[in-house]
């Protein structure tokens, strides 16, 4: 599933002592006693999925950021070429990988499933994020494969390729907006105390990149078109931090979770009893 | 501790414990041998298949392959079958997922996470079947265009690993932390499934080559994917009938017990 971090400090077993000595040997002892193995190796992998997929998808396929829509169909069939191996390689690291997106969501659903709310809101979550894969990122990575595979084909057809990829990439929006204001929903519901408040609200900064982003369907060019500075790279900005945020989030979370149903204790080293 | 409570002991409170519930799981179990022979007659009637169309066919290789008047009725028919059965996989893997549940585990990740990928499989699966059926509905279109959607098909039902990979993947994983004295699977299954995963992975790299060992028809992408798949849903049918069959005897006989009390 991917390497596990060390975990920092994790449970409370009384009889779960976790030992000192090299760091290899406390990752084993996690492994095998760790009363929150569970959480930390899927939020590990949850660090190992974007650290794989960024550099997959920007520096290996290059296909991030995306290019021009107003580009003519020539240059279109020129990039296609210039990317014969960075595409397939890269993308079908994606593909390798793309699984451990289900454990991501598990972890969020879970989140959610420790807040004072209905379970619907987390089952609700990992549905539509498990849906959302598909056009959000499967399916124009399939398109461009299919593009990279015989980049001497008509160039109207890789054009058609070529938007189909990149639109689907920018324009699938519902899944993520939905899904966002879901996860934002729970948060400030929630009486459990799991997230902070203002993290709720960051979830609808990211909701509101996916209505942003909008007009890519219509736009051409400029600062609107699935390339702009608006619906591109102010949106990646802001995924950007709402990214890091939700990853030591989930963190913060694991250190506190104490098994319990009721509010979550402020940090594990004040809590005063064994879960 | 709610989940442990949920996970391993469910009291005699639960609808779990209720036989017509596990009854109604085997209903589903047995759907698996009736798929299976669809899947298999669906497979070798699909004239693609055996063997697998090359890549290196040219536009018009492709345009005639859908043009053979003797040939067509096979496509069609064995993508429509293919279109009613392929997601006979779901509540296989929901099954799974039930058991995931009964593991001795202390938060419901893992069932959560398999839960994720349940329906992932299928549905790439039927993208490819859509374009293969696209490409036979009118077989007069220009080769350029039905060796598009033949593209598109074949290089989805290869690529479309990546939840089984994951499923394999956390299936083992979730077995390997099953802490009790008798795990709902036994670690071979784990160590299987680890090994379904490896083989499965090459089939994601399809796009490097039109020929060779991870083109759409090569050893790696064709075979080894599509056999370990084969294998892994007899083996994993047979071991997952195994425990629902001893889920549904514990019950049985806690019933009878409570009974004699």
């Amino acid at each position: 599933m991917s390497t596990v971090v060390t975990p920092p400090e994790s449970g409370s077993n009384a009889e779960a002592t976790p030992p000192s000595g090299p760091t290899h040997r406390r990752i084993a002892w996690h492994l095998r006693h760790g009363p929150k193995r569970e959480l930390w190796l899927a939020w590990s992998t949850l660090v190992v999925f974007y650290n794989l997929f960024f550099p997959m998808v920007f520096v290996v396929a290059q296909v991030q950021p995306p290019p021009a829509p107003a580009w003519d169909l020539a240059t279109q069939v020129h990039y296609f070429h210039e990317r014969h191996l960075g595409i397939p390689i890269g993308l079908g690291f994606i593909f390798a990988i793309t699984g451990m997106t289900a454990v991501n969501n598990a972890l969020i659903a879970y989140s959610m499933r420790r807040m004072s709310i209905s379970r619907a809101f987390g089952y609700s979550y990992l549905l539509i994020y498990s849906l959302s894969a598909l056009p959000g990122l499967l399916l124009l990575c399939i398109a461009l494969i299919v593009a990279t595979l015989r980049p001497e084909r008509d160039p109207k057809v890789l054009g058609w390729l070529y938007d189909f990829a990149f639109l689907s990439f920018d324009g699938t929006m519902g899944v993520f907006l939905i899904g966002s204001l879901i996860w934002m929903v729970a948060i400030l519901i929630d009486k459990n105390r799991v997230f902070p408040k203002w993290f709720g609200y960051l979830n609808l900064c990211n909701a509101l990149t996916e209505v942003v982003v909008a007009p890519c369907w219509i736009f051409g060019r400029g600062v609107l078109a699935w390339n702009g500075q608006i619906a591109w790279w102010l949106d990646m900005v802001v995924f950007g931090v709402y990214q890091v945020t939700f990853i030591v989030m989930l963190f913060q979370m694991i250190r506190r979770e104490d098994f319990g149903t009721g509010p979550m204790p402020d940090l594990p080293r004040k809590r005063a009893t064994a879960s | 501790m709610a989940d442990i409570g949920e996970n391993v002991a469910e009291g005699s409170r639960s609808p779990r414990n209720s036989p017509r519930r596990i009854d109604g799981e085997l209903i589903l179990l047995w759907t698996l041998p009736a798929a299976v022979i669809i899947w298999a007659s669906a497979f070798f009637l699909f004239p693609g298949f055996m063997p697998p169309m090359s890549p290196t066919m040219s536009a018009d290789q492709v345009a005639a392959f859908y043009r053979d008047a003797a040939a067509l009725p096979e496509i069609r028919y064995s993508m429509i079958v293919f279109n009613w059965f392929g997601v006979c996989l779901v509540p296989i893997l929901t099954l799974i997922v039930m058991q995931i549940r009964r593991m001795a585990h202390r938060t419901p990740i893992f069932s959560y996470a398999m839960l994720g990928c349940v329906a992932g499989g299928p549905a790439l699966f039927l993208v490819a079947n859509v374009c293969w059926l696209l490409a036979a509905f009118r077989p007069e279109r220009s080769p350029e265009l039905t060796q598009l959607l033949n593209d598109f098909a074949w290089i989805t039902f290869t690529i479309l690993v990546p939840f089984l990979i994951a499923q394999s993947v956390i299936l083992a994983v979730a077995i390997y932390f099953d802490d009790q004295p008798r795990p709902i699977f036994s670690r071979w299954v784990a160590h299987f499934n680890l090994l379904v995963a490896a083989a499965l992975t090459p089939a994601a790299f399809v796009g490097l080559s039109l020929s060779g060992p991870l083109a759409w028809d090569g050893v790696l992408s064709f075979w080894v994917k599509n056999v370990a798949i084969g294998v892994w849903v007899v083996v994993m049918g047979v071991v997952l009938g195994q425990a629902v069959y001893r889920e549904r005897a514990e019950i049985q006989r806690r019933g009878a017990e409570l009974d004699g009390a």
